[in-house]
């Protein structure tokens, strides 16, 4: 049951990120994106409640309720942020990265059709896993608002102003504003994700909590550069997405 | 029940003709009140912009009064006048008044203004008991086809002068426009309007340089803002979002170096540089300056010609709803 409320969430976010897609493609605005995603957000709190059931604890074992976890998070991200802001088009952009996500969750030997419940839980565990996987919604977010940036930029840079997609882009400091919130909001979680790394009881794992030391640093150091030196909108753009992409790399360490 | 439309605009009239016409804003209602003096007619409506004078008129023998408005409007003010006059009847007189209040007709196709001003023509007839059953319902539902006509098509869409291509790309990149800072290289017409139209949208500070001071403070007087001495402007860089610039300079003004110099300052925000001048102004080099946005005036032209061409191809689409409109409707006196 809990694998039909992913495969349901994913095929609701594809379906918000085609049609935005076609209405961007008309040049109108995507008004219907953020419906989809509201019922992709309700599969995926199914599927992390049932998980959670199941579990006895939060859905965070293995790498396939990581990948959902990460997913709900984005769009958590999304909804809070996207509607808020007027940032409509920032849903057509996180829906493909959804989709992706999900279908990942969902492949053979991602994917545990039968979790085992916990016989026990560590409160510091969970927060790490859960403050981790969040704020990589949060910074994943940050990462699609920066690809978001990065066209606008270079349409307006080539005065290519004729484009469907060009009229319903967010203005760019609106883009640059909710990209630094984005950040923000990442690192401030993940701090306290790599703080509870720090403390629970740990059997290994030193190479995966180094790691998301280092994916903390970089953010910060980031967000330093940023407040204190000043950066382009391009160069901030460039490194939140780099810096997610090199990022994924500590789940691999998981 | 007859409806007529008699009218000169900017198409059938020049201005020398078109202002002998004209009808104070304050007198529209009163205007349409003494037209009911005229025999057979029972209803009327006077709409009188820069560009158009026009007479909405409803009766038993609304087009036997047409001919005798147009009588004593010759008798009034010359029979010159009478070649620019055109006459729209019963429901291509709806038709044509559904094409004014949707911007069809109008000298800057799509623009919003003459909605509100036959809005108020309406109402102030309406106050004055110049309507009733057939004006009533053909000007109410001419606002409505006109709200649908711009809401389901693009005829609004796009700036079409280099001021207003300029405050659209200005919107693009900082949103809203409120606390923007700009300043204007050169007090020429241009950049005066260009300016004007960011202030209209909300831009707060605008600074003023000329090589001539007494002109920089003639139009810094005039936009609310801050002269500035012409060997001092690279001072106020720091602290703008747009820089306007037309000056008669035969070489650039603006320079890349210029920009490097404030760049850690601005904490490389982004700065949006208008080139209104020929020959150009800022040096195309500091259009590669990543945080920089430059247009020049060939580039803002060609934007707002582009707009002008989009919203003509819009004019099938928009003629279309309203036939369509009109069509669902049985208008009295159409």
């Amino acid at each position: 049951m809990d694998r039909w409320f992913l495969i349901a969430a994913t095929a609701l976010a594809a379906a918000g990120g085609i049609t935005g897609m076609w209405t961007v493609h008309r040049g109108t605005r995507s008004r219907w994106t953020v419906i989809w995603i509201i019922a992709a957000f309700l599969a995926q709190i199914g599927f992390l409640y049932l998980r959670g059931q199941a579990r006895g604890a939060c859905p965070l074992m293995g790498m396939g309720e990581i990948l959902a976890f990460l997913a709900w998070s984005l769009t958590l991200f999304y909804l809070a942020v996207g509607p808020a802001y007027r940032l409509s088009l920032l849903g057509v952009f996180t829906a493909p990265l959804v989709v992706i996500i999900q279908i990942l969750a969902l492949l053979p030997g991602v994917w545990i059709s039968d979790p085992e419940r916990l016989p026990a839980t560590d409160a510091w565990r969970e927060t790490h896993a859960a403050m981790s996987v969040l704020s990589y919604g949060a910074l994943a977010l940050a990462a699609v608002a920066g690809v978001m940036f990065l066209v606008l930029d270079r349409q307006l840079k080539d005065h290519h102003l004729q484009s469907g997609l060009f009229r319903n882009l967010p203005p760019v400091r609106e883009l640059l504003k909710s990209m630094i919130r984005l950040l923000w909001i990442g690192v401030l979680l993940l701090s306290v994700g790599v703080i509870a790394g720090f403390v629970m009881q740990r059997q290994g794992g030193t190479a995966h909590l180094i790691a998301a030391s280092a994916v903390w640093v970089s953010y910060a150091a980031l967000l330093s550069i940023r407040q204190v030196r000043g950066l382009t909108g391009r160069r901030t753009a460039m490194a939140a997405v780099l810096l997610f992409v090199l990022s994924l790399s500590v789940f691999a360490l998981v | 029940m007859e409806l007529v439309c008699v009218g000169l605009n900017h198409r059938t009239a020049p201005v020398e003709v078109r202002e002998r016409f004209a009808v104070p804003q304050g007198k529209l209602g009163d205007s349409a009140r003494e037209l009911l003096q005229i025999e057979g007619l029972e209803e009327s409506v006077v709409l009188s912009t820069c560009n158009r004078t026009e007479f909405y008129l409803a009766g038993d023998h609304a087009e036997q009064a047409a001919a005798e408005l147009r009588r004593r409007l010759a008798q009034a003010h010359g029979a010159d006048s009478d070649p620019h006059w055109y006459e729209h009847h019963r429901l291509h007189a709806a038709k044509h008044l559904c094409r004014v209040v949707s911007g069809l007709d109008s000298m800057v196709l799509g623009e919003t203004e003459i909605f509100g001003q036959a809005k108020e023509a309406y109402r102030q007839a309406l106050d004055a008991g110049a309507t009733s059953g057939v004006l009533n319902r053909v000007f109410q539902r001419a606002f409505g086809i006109g709200k649908k006509v711009r809401t389901d098509t693009r005829i609004q869409e796009g700036a079409t002068s280099v001021a207003g291509a300029s405050v659209e790309l200005a919107e693009k990149i900082f949103g809203k426009l409120a606390g923007c800072r700009v300043i204007v290289i050169g007090a020429g017409e241009m950049s005066r309007q260009t300016a004007q139209a960011l202030v209209s949208r909300g831009a707060t500070t605008v600074f003023v340089t000329n090589r001539s001071y007494d002109k920089a403070v003639g139009l810094a007087e005039e936009m609310g803002g801050r002269a500035v001495h012409f060997d001092e402007w690279q001072s106020v860089l720091a602290g703008v979002d747009v820089v306007i610039s037309s000056t008669a300079a035969p070489h650039p003004v603006v320079l890349p170096h210029h920009i490097e110099a404030v760049r850690r300052i601005r904490k490389f925000r982004p700065l949006f540089l208008i080139d209104i001048a020929v020959p150009r102004d800022i040096d195309p080099a500091c259009g590669e300056i990543e945080e920089v946005y430059l247009y020049d005036i060939d580039t803002l032209e060609q934007l707002a010609i582009e707009a002008r061409i989009r919203r003509e191809k819009q004019i099938i689409e928009c003629d279309r709803i309203i036939e369509e409109e009109l069509s669902k409707l049985n208008l009295p006196g159409t």
